[in-house]
């Protein structure tokens, strides 16, 4: 009792399913270059080699952030982590707007034989919570987030409540 | 802090510009297919 | 009207609900007193959408003024997607059931999709350059999107391509349906790899992680573009019917003579 549609339908399923199959396998065996950057517990135990240009992403640590103006270009310190690990990083430039302890960075660079990563460019990563200005003051104050140590609190916690009128 | 309203202004332009010209050709081919339909039946 | 169906090729025996819907004209029909109500409601929704977005919803408190690109970005990236699948939905329909006006559907979602992914394209640069301080960065979500926008290049550029329509129209749904598996990429990108992009704001599991005076013009927005994307498609299938009704007509009228 198989129609041509029938048929057709297995032969589509079938053929949808080596597809999913293959790329799958493919993502999953190319999944650590498919990565857009490194955590610094990656860069701890790989070792990348001195010079090798690559992208380091994580958090900018709390304390961490030192910038000294040499003429008219500032230089900036910091250490980039992820929780387990810390690299410390040099930028000299302009830092974009976002840059703040506890902001997800990504800086492209390399690391120098003093240990330290020296970036050539820094790019902000920014949250995916969006609120006004006021509610996002309401959490810092009942003590339920502060934007320095991490993403904010469960979303129906925050989301409808009321905006903080005055003060 | 930058001005970032160019930016804001430049996405919301394309996205306008876009939708408009969307909506605007499809209407026109919309209409332009129903009127030749109609003189086609009259022929 | 059955003759004219007859012209376009379709199985007269009806049966189903599958051949109901498919029915050419039938569903030029039930579509045409629909077209103005939904273009209407679709530019009302979007216009109060994006000036409400652009104006009135309040700033992010990190992002500032440049959260609201937010408004046409995420919208559009929604409808890119949403087309595509529904695009990939009509090439199942087209290569299983062989349905005529899965493939007049296949041919006119193209251009319209494509034109949605070129504006998240575009509007999602806009807000990187601000934000991030690069207009491009190859991670896994933009480079995902991207491939998007090409298999829907490639889809207009196939289906048209053969002098035998009813080819174009088998080898674009395959390419149409091998693309498909684009799609879980995009959407899980963000989870699955380390990316610049920011992870998921809205999903099934974790809620919306935005403030209602925010989400809400963000779902008119969606609902304006969904509903604008909707009627336009189906405006260019109206049209595509009746362009080929007419051709008939008129090759029919060369016969007689």
């Amino acid at each position: 009792m198989r129609t041509p549609k029938k048929r057709r339908l297995y032969l589509v399923i079938a053929c949808g399913l080596c597809l999913s199959a293959a790329v799958g396998l493919t993502l999953a065996a190319f999944s650590s270059t498919l990565t857009f950057f490194l955590s610094p517990r990656e860069v701890v135990s790989k070792h990348p080699a001195e010079g090798l240009s690559f992208r380091l992403g994580g958090v900018v640590q709390v304390g961490t952030v030192q910038t000294t103006l040499s003429g008219e270009t500032p230089t900036t310190h910091f250490a980039v982590t992820d929780g387990r690990a810390a690299v410390p990083v040099m930028f000299t430039g302009v830092l974009p707007d976002l840059f703040r302890e506890g902001q997800g960075v990504v800086a492209i660079g390399s690391m120098g034989t003093d240990g330290v990563f020296h970036a050539d460019e820094v790019l902000a990563k920014h949250g995916s919570a969006y609120m006004p200005k006021d509610v996002e003051q309401s959490l810092k104050e009942a003590g339920k987030w502060d934007p320095k140590f991490g993403p904010p609190p469960d979303a129906s916690s925050w989301n409808t409540m009321p905006e903080k009128t005055g003060s | 802090m930058m001005n970032n309203w160019p930016f804001i202004n430049g996405a919301y332009g394309v996205t306008v510009i876009f939708l408009i010209a969307a909506a605007g050709l499809t209407l026109a081919r919309y209409r332009r297919a129903m009127a030749r339909l109609k003189q086609a039946e009259e022929l | 009207m059955n003759e004219n169906v007859q012209t376009i090729g379709l199985p007269a025996k009806t049966g189903g609900w599958l051949h109901y819907l498919a029915n050419p004209g039938r569903f030029l029909r039930t579509i045409r007193p629909i077209l103005p109500w939904a273009g209407s409601a679709s530019f009302i929704l979007t216009v109060v959408g994006i000036v409400w977005g652009y104006q009135f919803a309040p700033a992010d408190w990190e992002q500032g003024d440049a959260a609201r690109i937010m408004y046409v970005h995420v919208p559009a990236a929604w409808v890119a997607m949403a087309g595509y699948a529904a695009l990939a939905l009509c090439s199942l329909f087209s290569i299983v059931w062989r349905h005529p006006l899965a493939d007049i559907a296949a041919e006119e979602i193209g251009p319209v999709g494509a034109g949605f992914t070129f504006v998240c394209l575009v509007s999602g640069a806009l807000w990187g350059k601000p934000m991030w301080g690069a207009y491009w960065v190859w991670d896994a979500r933009l480079t995902s999107v991207l491939i998007l926008f090409f298999l829907y290049l490639g889809h207009i550029a196939l289906i048209r391509a053969f002098d035998n329509k009813a080819h174009g129209y088998r080898a674009a749904a395959i390419l149409a349906l091998a693309g498909a598996v684009n799609l879980p990429i995009i959407v899980y990108s963000v989870q699955w790899w380390n990316t610049l992009h920011q992870g998921n704001t809205i999903s099934i599991s974790g809620g919306a992680k935005i403030y209602v005076t925010m989400l809400y013009p963000l779902l008119i927005c969606t609902l304006g573009f969904y509903l604008g994307f909707l009627t336009m498609v189906c405006a260019r299938i109206a049209a595509a019917i009746c362009e080929r009704k007419t051709a008939s007509l008129l090759l029919a009228a060369v016969e007689r003579g």
